[in-house]
């Protein structure tokens, strides 16, 4: 570590195979002992930037950093502070799990000091052949060799595909816990619910361009209140829809339901003026909202604005 | 509370000794390829010695001294027939560089790709360990598979000699034999590399290999036709290891196995090139 800038940095990264532009042009940083989501749509450009951090691939133009060390330039030096897990964990079919861990500490040239901890904590066999076992077997072997020699940075593509909720669950402590370590961790994700409820900040990604990178909490707050209201007497949709900040309104079974971003008092005084006989109000899931970055560039704007 | 037990009990991750690790892993991943090379070499050396006598019955002197066969073997018998002389046609000739340089060439191929396909490429260049460590490491691991090869061919002869009587196999010219020949697999093991390189797919890198030394054993074969098609005869490789000339006539053209050495180091360092430069693909 030579330096405290963040963790990872990535100015202006771009990668091109032929006319396709994979990653256009994307900068973001990652603080020291952030848990940071990297999401979007199958095809935008997660793995491709990912490959470009671990210098597997070579980026068209720009430049990655990883705790102050240039990716290309100091790669070997890198790569001693990092574990990677990759988005699909396939190992050769005849070697025993205990081989391949023991395969890769001897490359990362440490001894794997969590491997105990970790074999015992997300209950990894060891001793058959990696041909017999399920995706969910074989992606329990590359948490372990991500995780082993402690590395300070880890970056994770996919880290909790195939495993079941109980897993997910032991998975996401787990990561908690590495952060309290002051682990820094970079993971890309499909499991909105999951970053939700561990990452500090995400980055979004489509069609190989950044659409936002914000705070999970800074999130929340646009994504406001999710609402379901049935009302007494006769309410129209137009006179809903006029109130500040509603939005995804719709009717089912006489009931509306929409989300209500910013202060809860206009619809408070607009909702006086009915008869309600029923009123809820909840957290709306962060999923929705990162759905729209997915889908809606002009809508995703207006989010992040 | 569990983040404070976790800090207390892991110590720093000690220094481990790295060895050559991809190296050793590279030649289980051949162990096929190479075991079938033995077990063939091996196979043919040992029904060799109980035909021995029929063989010595018939006239192989003027069958050799025919330009077609001695195209096609890669050399002229000049002395009379003996057990030397049938291990030189049917093991040495060019027959060693088309069998077993075919083996060496494939290994030398699918020794890197095969790692893109099993998934383990990426996850070991994303340890401290650098692409060109990984390619010389790799490309090691198939000279040593040459090296058994020709060692398993050396114990199949040294085991003839107990059943063929008087078998009067010169050592050191053998030795020197089975040198020439080495050259001709460290020569197929650059292609390999070279073909493995950029090609993604083991089976394709391994083919493209070997099909560059049946191309060469082509041309030295029709090269060999005719005193116009020469030029044929000297581009190929075949022709840099003429080993039958140092187990049979005792004469050797001492540079040319350093020729064989050369474009397997041309080639191996190329491949180093191109590896280094490129993207590396998910599987």
């Amino acid at each position: 570590m030579q330096t405290q800038e963040p963790a990872i940095v990535i100015e202006s990264l771009a990668k091109s195979y032929g006319k396709v532009q994979a990653v256009r042009g994307i900068s973001m940083s990652v603080e020291r002992g952030e848990i940071f989501g990297f999401l979007g749509p199958n095809g935008a450009g997660k793995t491709t930037t990912i490959r470009c951090m671990l210098d597997v691939i070579r980026p068209t133009t720009g430049a990655i950093r990883v705790l102050g060390l240039d990716a290309q330039r100091d790669g070997r030096a890198m790569h001693q502070h990092i574990g990677y897990l990759p988005g699909d964990v396939r190992l050769p079919g005849r070697m025993t799990g205990k081989q391949i861990i023991n395969y890769f500490a001897n490359l990362q040239g440490r001894e794997p000091v969590l491997l105990n901890k970790l074999v015992e904590r997300f209950d990894v066999e060891m001793k058959r052949p990696l041909k017999g076992y399920s995706k969910g077997m074989r992606q329990k072997i590359g948490i372990v060799l991500a995780f082993m020699c402690d590395p300070d940075v880890l970056i994770l593509d996919e880290p909790t595909s195939g495993l079941d909720p109980l897993l997910q669950k032991i998975f996401n402590e787990f990561l908690l816990e590495e952060q309290a370590r002051g682990k820094t961790i970079f993971m890309s994700s499909h499991i909105m619910s999951d970053v939700e409820k561990i990452c500090q900040r995400v980055a979004v990604i489509r069609k190989g361009e950044l659409v936002t990178v914000e705070a999970v909490e800074a999130l929340r707050e646009k994504a406001g209140q999710q609402i379901t209201v049935e009302f007494g007497n006769a309410v129209s949709e137009q006179e809903l829809a006029r109130i500040p900040g509603v939005s995804m309104l719709t009717k089912t079974n006489g009931s509306y339901h929409f989300n209500i971003s910013g202060s809860m008092d206009p619809l408070i005084k607009a909702l006086s003026q009915h008869e309600v006989i029923r009123l809820n109000s909840q957290e709306a899931p962060l999923e929705e909202v990162f759905l729209k970055f997915y889908e809606e560039p002009a809508r995703a704007t207006q989010l992040a604005q | 509370m569990a983040t404070t037990t976790i800090t207390k009990s892991i110590p720093v991750a000690k220094k481990r000794a790295r060895g050559l690790t991809v190296t050793g892993r590279a030649l289980m991943n051949s162990s096929t390829p190479m075991s079938i090379a033995c077990f063939y070499g091996l196979l043919i050396l040992l029904i060799l010695a109980p035909i021995y006598p029929v063989m010595a019955q018939a006239n192989f002197q003027s069958l050799m001294n025919s330009g077609v066969m001695s195209a096609i073997l890669g050399g002229h018998l000049t002395k009379s027939f003996n057990f030397s002389a049938l291990l030189a046609v049917e093991v040495f000739s060019s027959i060693y560089g088309l069998l077993f340089g075919g083996f060496v060439a494939w290994i030398g191929g699918a020794v890197l790709p095969v790692t893109i396909e099993d998934g383990t490429l990426d996850l070991a260049l994303s340890r401290p360990i650098n692409r060109t460590r990984y390619y010389l490491e790799s490309w090691f691991a198939v000279l040593i598979g040459a090296v058994i090869i020709s060692l398993v061919l050396a114990l199949g002869v040294w085991i003839d000699t107990f059943i063929v009587n008087n078998a009067g196999i010169d050592w050191p010219w053998m030795w020197l034999t089975l040198l020439v020949q080495w050259a001709f697999l460290f020569f197929a093991a650059g292609l390999g590399m070279l073909c493995g390189s950029f090609i993604n797919a083991s089976r394709a890198a391994g083919g493209t290999a070997v099909g560059i030394v049946v191309l060469g054993y082509l041309l030295n074969t029709f090269g060999g036709l005719s005193n116009q098609l020469q030029w044929m005869v000297k581009i190929n490789p075949f022709y840099y290891a003429p080993a039958i000339d140092p187990l049979i006539n005792h004469h050797l053209t001492w540079w040319y196995p350093l020729v064989l050495v050369a474009a397997g180091l041309v080639c191996g360092i190329i491949g180093l090139v191109v590896f280094n430069k490129r993207d590396l693909p998910t599987v």
